[in-house]
């Protein structure tokens, strides 16, 4: 093998890259493009072999010009990717209709291969690849997206333990009633102090309201579509929620669940609307976001939008409204194109030292 | 607005002295988020000048600029973008070598992740150099890889 001849002076820099250990360029090899990055193996024979045990793999369907081009391409980087080596984030999105069979085969590989954080993005029910999933003991982080259409069939299953999952991203589920009457699909994980529900999820008897019981969530998103009046109901269930982030249509009721409170949470992010005009239903009413604000009492940095500052110049004679919350409010963030003096005043009585963001 | 009384602990400053002998101030609670720095905090006492060999005057400014945009939760995408805009290829990879021998992670992501878009769509000799990496394929090697890899670019050619 031609060996260098001696070493021209290089740039300090260059000098300094080439002796970095391995993985520091397998982390910049991880940002790359699956295809660009199996490129990289012409630079050297240093470089020949690392991108086979790149412990990322980003596989995107609408980056191939056929379904075939792209399982082709699967097949071929299982084959010669290093089989000890571990793959700890697999992110699969397909758009369009695939052979499921191929899904199941790369999820084989990533349970095998000790996959730690795994991304599913697909449009097709996912039902039978559920059980061997949630019996992956080595996963710390789920994002399961599915779009159905016209609505979700996707049953996600009650009293499921991941015993190491510590964040959980679903979309397309359909949420069903357990042993107790309840629908309180995540009151058994461990370790989840991640939950983020996004908009085309579902309970099956839609009488129900979605609990979400868990002593160690501390971090709640829900974004749900926003002209979803008859959407999800939640009940929070959360003594150690600290950052909430609700995008959607104002809840009708209560979020915190029966003798449970919101005042642990301390970050909040509200994006909300109601109904109005010809879309409203007999509930709306820009009261209620000011109800929320109430169980909302003890929060410290709170940002709102400018859809929910519409809501809030729904409310007739605002500033007339007795308003005892956000006491604790150290910071508000606020889009200064719509927000008013009035508006202001009233959100920052109980704590005037409050810092104001303009964004 | 009340005035902030006398110093707490939260605003006690840090000297950090580069390679090239300059001196430099970050507050202590940026220094945590480097780890190297605050192992060296840790072993000589906050109250010593804490000297950095392979980190230089060039780069240091920058990077205390983005963890005092840290520590005021105030980094967004936006901010992030006009960080680099400005930086050619080697002063992002200089501040990379700089963010790794800090050990500080948040830049570390943020600089990996844009010089990976930096070097995407750049040819082989422009990576090669980029990386300080000679080319130590024989001509027959390297033409029985290129081959090889072909599937990749393609991601249809039937051969094996």
């Amino acid at each position: 093998m031609k060996r260098g001849t001696k070493k021209r002076i290089k740039e300090k820099n260059e000098d300094r890259f080439s002796c970095l250990p391995d993985y520091v360029l397998l982390h910049i090899l991880s940002f790359f493009d699956i295809k660009e990055a199996i490129q990289t193996c012409i630079l050297s024979t240093r470089w020949k072999n690392l991108w086979k045990i790149l412990p990322t793999l980003t596989l995107i369907s609408s980056q191939f010009a056929t379904f075939e081009a792209f399982t082709k391409f699967i097949s071929k980087i299982l084959s010669l990717r290093d089989a000890s080596a571990s793959l700890d984030v697999l992110d699969f999105q397909c758009e369009g209709r695939m052979d499921p069979r191929e899904l199941k085969r790369i999820l084989t590989y990533a349970i095998s291969h000790s996959v730690k954080r795994l991304r599913i993005d697909v449009n097709f029910d996912i039902q039978q690849f559920l059980p061997s999933l949630f019996s992956c003991h080595t996963l710390t982080s789920l994002h399961l997206s599915i779009y159905e259409s016209p609505r979700p069939i996707t049953l996600f299953p009650n009293s499921l333990n991941l015993p190491a999952v510590t964040t959980l991203a679903l979309n397309g589920f359909l949420f069903c009633v357990g042993d107790d009457g309840r629908v309180d699909p995540f009151s058994k994980f461990d370790k989840l102090d991640t939950l983020m529900i996004y908009g085309a999820c579902e309970v099956r008897d839609n009488k129900l309201n979605l609990c979400i019981s868990s002593t160690t969530l501390v971090n709640l998103t829900i974004r749900t579509n926003y002209s979803a009046a008859g959407g999800i109901r939640f009940q929070l269930y959360t003594p150690n929620l600290c950052t909430f982030v609700y995008h959607g249509h104002i809840p009708f009721q209560k979020l915190c669940g029966i003798n449970s409170n919101l005042s642990s949470i301390k970050h909040v992010l509200l994006d909300m609307t109601i109904g109005v005009g010809m879309w409203s239903n007999p509930k709306d009413n820009p009261l209620l976001l000011l109800h929320l604000l109430d169980e909302l009492a003890n929060v410290e940095s709170l940002t709102i939008s400018h859809r929910t500052l519409k809501v809030l110049s729904l409310v007739p004679y605002l500033l007339e409204i007795e308003f005892t919350s956000l006491y604790n409010l150290k910071s508000l963030k606020v889009d200064g194109k719509f927000i008013t003096e009035g508006m202001l005043y009233f959100l920052l009585q109980n704590a005037p030292s409050a810092k104001v963001i303009l964004y | 607005m009340a005035q902030e009384a006398s110093s707490s602990t939260s605003s006690k400053t840090i000297s950090l002295k580069t390679g090239d002998g300059e001196i430099f101030e970050i507050e202590a609670s940026a220094a945590k988020q480097m780890k190297t720095v605050q192992r060296l905090i840790d072993d000589l006492g906050d109250d010593i000048t804490i000297p950095l060999h392979n980190v230089f005057s060039k780069e240091l400014p920058k990077i205390i600029e983005y963890y005092k945009k840290d520590i005021t939760g105030e980094i967004t995408k936006d901010f992030e973008a006009e960080f680099v805009k400005d930086l050619n290829d080697d002063e992002v990879k200089v501040l990379f070598l700089a963010a790794n021998y800090l050990d500080a992670n948040k830049l570390f992501e943020f600089l990996s992740q844009n010089i990976a878009d930096r070097l995407e769509s750049k040819s082989v000799e422009y990576v090669r150099k980029y990386f300080g990496v000679e080319n130590d394929f024989t001509p027959e090697e390297e033409s029985k890889l290129r081959e090889e890899r072909a599937w990749s670019f393609r991601g249809i050619k039937e051969d094996e």
